[in-house]
């Protein structure tokens, strides 16, 4: 039960950050569906990684593809002590190192600059082989989106990994179905993932992405020999704030007056929390 | 050119096992020898420019010095966005080498020549560019371009270049270099083209016309009062380039010009507004768009006797 708990005060420190930061509309839908998938890395002992020493050689790497769920990706580095959760404050303005899209010049923690789509996989089997070079035993780790994949770089990226027999590379499909303006379904009639993958040769998993001992037990799975893994994690868009769910209207949007009922009751946000802050950072 | 790229990635790849080549799919002979003696240096990423670009620079964040090449063409305009985003934005240690530039694939018309390259590349923050126009200038970009920590683009020509530099050359990053002296006009030319100038001038001399030949292996970063210290006693500049007079050579020059203090006459060789036309030999190619060294003869005489008068 604490756990639920947990995940709901992290995605109101996601909506927090959004509904404080310099920003008209924030793809806080997008950071929802995610949350689940990032508390088990980070906080359930399946990355290893060293908050104070983010640099570390032995580290494992995360690329965030889908980059414009950052404030996800933000909030759980903050919670994991890259940095003060004071810094989610300054979200968007005009001095702060946290953008829409992370940036990993500015970030302790973001591995790679994402934002535009089709890239992280590319870049992840870059660092995957380099790693492979140096026969370290960090895992790389990437999260795609469903309407990302239909890039076409993410599919030169799929026959590269499986060539390059990249078992030191998980990636994981934040399968909410909805793409900026549609369905996923709809826009590309594509339903399902696991037989396009596999006919790469990727091993495929799928798994409820909400769930955090689901997703725990197949990221623990020893993973097969000589070919990189697809972790699918179905969830749900706006996962956590009834309004939102599963709604396409949300992608890049922030509560209007009416709406912020919604999130104040379901995320427990206080009237205290929704005070202006003062002295952005 | 492509010989000495390669010779030249290799003994650094054999002193530092950090140095990795990539391919899409391209290639000769000298990639086989690469292949065999270094193969856990050597990865073939398919024909998948986007890719190559991307993973190269993610290996880079492991300390990898990857070289990637392919064909200029595909390079640069199809990976655009890739070395926009993934090695310039993060600043990444790649150095990407653009093959067959200018017109060297001419048969293959268009869709295979580099005639655009410099003016799409030169916009992105951070990349330095070289444009080498011999052999021996090739195996001293990829040493600089080894020497530097961030990215770097390479336009190789593939035409069979000949040496004009001697074995202890004055090479210098960022820094022109005469070819061929003059003292009433100079011409700037960058990559295989240098020689269509020398070969111009040559004629010129004969002519009584004298016109400096000034090779500019890098076109970024460029310096306003180097190109000032070429063009202050010279009434008229010319440019030539296997490129669209807009965005490359030329209008580097031009902006120098507008951005130092003297005012000058510039009269651009290259393609304009157009892709070349035709096909055959590099030759013949350069011919049928105007841009061989009788061409730059004609157009010299046409022009310089105007500011003579």
């Amino acid at each position: 039960m604490e756990e639920k708990y947990e995940l709901m005060r992290i995605r109101k420190e996601i909506f927090l950050a959004a509904y404080h930061g310099n920003c008209s509309e924030a793809h806080l839908a997008s950071a929802f569906s995610l949350v689940e998938i990032l508390y088990t890395l980070y906080c359930k002992d399946i990355l290893v990684y060293r908050p104070a020493e983010p640099q570390w050689i032995s580290r494992d790497r995360l690329v965030l593809s889908k980059g414009h769920a950052s404030l996800a990706l933000y909030t759980i580095l903050a919670e994991t002590g890259y940095f003060n959760k004071e810094i989610l404050k300054s979200f968007c303005y005009p001095d702060s190192v946290l953008g829409g899209e992370p940036n990993k010049l500015e970030i302790p923690g973001v591995e790679a600059t994402t934002g535009s789509l089709g890239h992280g996989l590319c870049y992840g089997i870059g660092i995957a082989l380099g790693l492979k070079m140096d026969q370290s035993p960090a895992k790389t780790y990437v999260i795609i989106g469903d309407g990302e994949c239909e890039e076409g770089s993410v599919w030169e990226g799929v026959m590269s990994a499986y060539r390059y027999e990249l078992d030191n590379l998980t990636v994981i499909m934040d399968c909410n179905h909805l793409q900026k303006m549609n369905s996923v379904s709809a826009t590309m009639r594509i339903d399902e993932w696991r037989t396009k993958w596999e006919a790469f040769g990727w091993s495929v998993e799928v798994v409820d992405g909400h769930n955090t001992e689901e997703l725990k037990k197949i990221l623990q799975k020893p993973k097969k020999e000589k070919v990189p893994q697809i972790i699918i994690a179905k969830t749900v868009k706006g996962k956590g704030v009834s309004i939102m769910e599963d709604n396409v209207q949300w992608h890049y949007k922030l509560p209007n007056r009416k709406e912020l009922k919604a999130f104040i009751c379901e995320l427990g946000v206080s009237e205290e929390e929704l005070k202006p802050c003062k002295g952005h950072i | 050119m492509q010989r000495a790229y390669l010779n030249a990635v290799y003994e650094l790849a054999q002193v530092d096992k950090n140095v990795v080549l990539m391919t899409a799919d391209n290639g000769s002979d000298f990639d086989k020898w690469f292949k065999r003696d270094l193969p856990e240096q050597y990865f073939d990423m398919g024909i998948s420019e986007c890719h190559m670009v991307s993973a190269a620079a993610g290996m880079s964040t492991c300390g990898k010095i990857p070289f990637i090449q392919t064909a200029g063409a595909f390079l640069a305009y199809r990976a655009f966005e890739f070395i926009r985003n993934d090695v310039c934005l993060q600043k990444s240690n790649v150095k990407m080498i653009g093959t067959g530039s200018g017109l060297s694939i001419c048969n293959l018309g268009p869709t295979h020549h580099t005639t655009e390259d410099i003016g799409v590349l030169r916009t992105l923050p951070g990349l330095t560019i070289l444009s080498p126009c011999s052999p021996r200038e090739v195996s001293e970009c990829i040493g600089a371009a080894y020497q530097i920590d961030g990215p770097v683009y390479i336009r190789i020509g593939m035409n069979g270049e000949e040496e004009i530099y001697a074995l202890e050359s004055d090479f210098l990053l960022g820094k022109c270099r005469e070819v061929y002296f003059g003292n009433e006009a100079v011409i700037f030319a960058t990559g295989s083209i240098v020689s269509e100038a020398l070969k111009a001038a040559e004629l010129l001399k004969k002519q009584g016309i004298g016109l400096k030949v000034v090779n500019v292996h890098t076109l970024k970063p460029i310096s306003v009062d180097m190109i000032t210290e070429y063009i202050k006693n010279m009434p008229i500049i010319y440019t030539l380039e296997e490129h669209n007079i807009n965005g490359g050579l030329g209008s580097i020059i031009l902006e120098c010009l507008c951005e130092g203090e003297y005012q000058r006459r510039v009269v651009r060789i290259g393609l304009k507004e157009c892709f070349a036309k035709g096909y055959g030999t590099i030759g013949e190619l350069r011919k049928s768009n105007r841009i061989d060294f009788q061409s730059v003869v004609e157009i010299v005489k046409n022009t310089i006797g105007k500011i003579r008068n």
